[in-house]
């Protein structure tokens, strides 16, 4: 096939593909932004100096401060999980006329590879026109927000801007990984001239899972003990050993818990469907055992947002409890507690920011899933099933694996940072006290007479569990499963009508 | 008293008139076929005798009463109770076996699971598919959903059956299954059956056959020739 007609086919379309091309391009929009901003930070010139020099033409210390950018860049590039997360459910928007329109394709004499090439040109186009457009936005926003203010000073990094290999990296490699990603997904897709089929994993999910969650909080576990394992020894780790620790395990803690959800789901489904009493729990309970998958699917985004979430939480924790140990103690960190309190503040935003577009991709598939089956939800009515009861359905499709799927992502968020932050303590060393006033206590001659020596005892200061910050995370994450469902109703009245069951 | 009625019934989709002024008398126990070629309003009449959608114009009465201005929810309960629906296809719910989809109306209306369960089987076996009880629609032929569907429709033992072209998806020989065994339990239960075909085959199945053209009941008795293309006379 020409590439001019593959280029045609992969355009042609419904406007549910339109609006599934436009929402893979906003998603890719999104990720460039997000993408950008983090190499912008990491562009930054470093001083010339000591290692903790300051970039002083910023006024914002997260940006001045060296030792912060990275955190920042992180927290930027955390952002583009949950929109890679919306992009994938984008993707599986509007899938039945896809399949429609490939399987009428294949009638018409395209090969399977030649199918799987439209589909993936299509992810990979619209994701292009994404990143294009991220980039417009970036570089227009960038001299739009260049307002260095009466000192000179700099809100944002907006005199810097990434290496264009980088930039041509996001640019270019996002479609490239997006239409990759698609053509490795219909692998499991067998586009026929009479339809699609699908390969459905016919065994359950096994709870293996569990090991890629250990591995990831024995990870974190490691880091201070391989630190001071090299300490004692006065030698430094290998300089990607540290991060590799911490990279590998929270990936490794991530796919834990998002395929672990798949688990979580088939289970919630067994045990529901061993005590469903009313129908509307029943249906939920087989939907979740028939598919478990599509669990991990929907949630993936939003547990990914839930883990940063509760690791901040942790964060912020150690934070209160190191300066309840200063107090304790005496000495402090002064003006720098409150600023980091400040920026934990900002991840927190982060995390919320991550959390609305994770319900975003959530709704995308709630909807998708009702329209999928509008067919078999306007038979039922028709046959008196109240739509009451398809609505509780989804609901417990939706809750009975969101709420232990949530209570597991923040469990492993917090515990990966309780793995690397010790309980902060201090003390267990003698001080000594010269309390006879300055013109005495700085007189060596006079100074001996009016020092007492006393024992400061060792303080450990266990952080306390941020069972607020948690409860707020988790009453985050169900009110978007909630506010997803309850949208997602409205698609269902709408689209279980008798008008369903007149089309062949 | 005369059991189901429609008297000068009018629908339309948007501008497209699909009925236009159908007058239908069923009687108790009676098996009616409604026919007529492509297009002509056997399935919107169905669905408004059904209580399923509101006619635009005229009355449906069920047993003396009109059910035309009743209110969604108490058509979707007499649709629960009273009645019984049965399509061409996608009725059955994929991730239920045959068993929990024929249990289904009868979990709606308060049974018990154990009950529902047992009473679900016995329908099935009347339908000679109890092997099928724990086996989801998706591995079973198409004859044997659509046994499984009739046993949901019946499960309840409704006063009517409103079936909508129940062997269109099916074979001759599973049509004529299906057919048989629909037929026997409603005589048997001494339920009505309102039957729409576009098939004269399955129309002989029927007491009495109502034929329609252009969205109205073609009084000329003709009836349909299946020799000529699309049904036409």
């Amino acid at each position: 096939m020409r590439p001019a007609a593959l280029l045609r086919l992969a355009l042609a379309g419904t406007r549910t593909d339109g609006a599934r091309v436009a929402l893979t391009a906003l998603s890719a929009t999104l990720a460039t932004l997000s993408g950008l901003a983090a190499l912008t930070v990491l562009a930054v010139v470093k001083p010339p100096g000591d290692a903790r020099a300051e970039s002083v033409q910023y006024t914002n210390a997260l940006l001045r401060e060296p030792g912060l950018r990275p955190g920042v860049a992180f927290a930027l590039l955390m952002l583009m999980v949950p929109v890679l997360g919306l992009a994938g459910q984008c993707a599986r928007l509007g899938a039945p006329a896809r399949d429609r329109r490939l399987a009428a394709l294949r009638l018409a004499g395209a090969t399977p590879g030649e199918v799987t090439r439209i589909a993936a040109l299509e992810t990979g186009l619209a994701s292009l026109l994404g990143t294009l457009a991220g980039l417009a936005v970036h570089l227009i926003g960038r001299r739009l927000l260049h307002r260095p203010g009466p000192d000179g000073r700099l809100a944002l990094p907006t005199d810097v801007q990434p290496a264009p290999a980088a930039v041509a990296a996001v640019v270019i490699g996002l479609p490239l990984a997006a239409a990759l990603v698609s053509a490795l997904l219909l692998r499991r897709v067998t586009t026929t001239p009479f339809g699609v089929v699908r390969r459905a994993r016919a065994r359950a999910p096994w709870p293996w899972p569990g090991l890629l969650i250990l591995v990831g909080l024995a990870m974190f576990a490691a880091f201070r003990p391989v630190g001071l394992w090299y300490e004692r020894r006065h030698a430094e780790p290998p300089l990607w050993l540290l991060p590799a620790l911490l990279i590998v395990g929270s990936l490794a803690a991530m796919v834990g818990v998002v395929a672990g959800t798949g688990w979580i789901s088939h289970t919630t489904g067994r045990l529901l469907h061993r005590y469903a009493r009313r129908p509307a729990a029943l249906l939920a309970a087989r939907r979740l055992t028939a598919d478990p998958w599509a669990g991990s699917r929907t949630f993936a985004a939003l547990l990914a947002a839930l883990i940063f979430g509760a690791g901040a939480a942790g964060i912020r924790a150690d934070f209160l409890a190191t300066i309840e140990l200063h107090r304790r103690i005496g000495g402090g960190m002064g003006a720098s507690d409150a600023f980091y309190l400040r920026a934990m503040d900002l991840v927190d935003l982060t995390v919320a920011v991550a959390m609305a577009i994770a319900a975003g991709g959530l709704l995308v598939a709630v909807v998708e899933g009702i329209t999928a089956r509008r067919r078999a939800y306007a038979a039922l009515v028709a046959t008196g099933v109240p739509r009451a009861t398809i609505g509780r359905s989804l609901l417990w499709q939706s809750l009975a694996p969101a709420v232990p799927a949530i209570g597991l992502a923040l469990a492993v968020g917090y515990l990966l940072v309780r793995g690397v932050y010790p309980a902060p303590s201090g003390g267990g060393y003698p001080e000594e006290i010269c309390d006879a006033g300055r013109q005495l206590c700085g007189d060596p001659l006079t100074r001996a007479q009016h020092t007492r020596t006393e024992w400061v005892p060792k303080v450990t200061v266990p952080p306390d569990v941020p069972w607020e910050h948690l409860a707020w995370f988790a009453a985050g994450g169900l009110a978007a499963v909630l506010l997803t469902v309850g949208v997602g109703l409205l698609f269902l009245r709408a689209g279980a009508t008798v008008e369903e069951l007149r089309t062949t | 008293m005369t059991y189901l009625q429609a008297r000068g019934v009018v629908r339309a989709y948007g501008r497209t008139p699909a009925l236009r002024g159908v007058t239908l008398d069923v009687a108790e126990g009676e098996i009616v076929a409604v026919t007529g070629p492509s297009g002509c309003g056997r399935s919107t009449l169905l669905h408004c005798l059904a209580g399923i959608l509101r006619p635009d114009a005229g009355q449906v009465t069920w047993r003396g009463e009109r059910i035309d201005g009743w209110s969604e929810a108490a058509r979707s309960r007499l649709r629960r109770t009273e009645f019984g629906v049965l399509f061409q296809f996608g009725q059955l719910v994929a991730e239920l076996t045959a068993a929990e989809n024929v249990a289904l109306p009868l979990l709606l209306a308060g049974t018990g699971r154990r009950e529902a369960r047992t009473a679900a089987l016995t329908w099935l076996e009347r339908l000679g598919v109890a092997e099928v009880a724990d086996v989801r629609p998706g591995e079973m032929s198409g004859g044997q959903q659509q046994r499984c569907a009739t046993a949901r429709a019946l499960v309840t033992e409704p006063r009517v059956l409103f079936a909508d072209e129940p062997t269109g998806a099916l074979d001759t020989l599973a049509g004529e299954q299906v057919l048989t065994h629909l037929v026997r339990l409603a005589r048997d239960q001494h339920t009505t059956v309102v039957l729409v075909t576009h098939e004269p085959r399955v129309a002989g199945y029927a007491d009495r056959e109502v034929m329609l053209r252009d969205g109205v009941v073609d009084h000329s008795g003709l009836g349909l020739d299946a020799s000529l293309p699309g049904g036409h006379r």
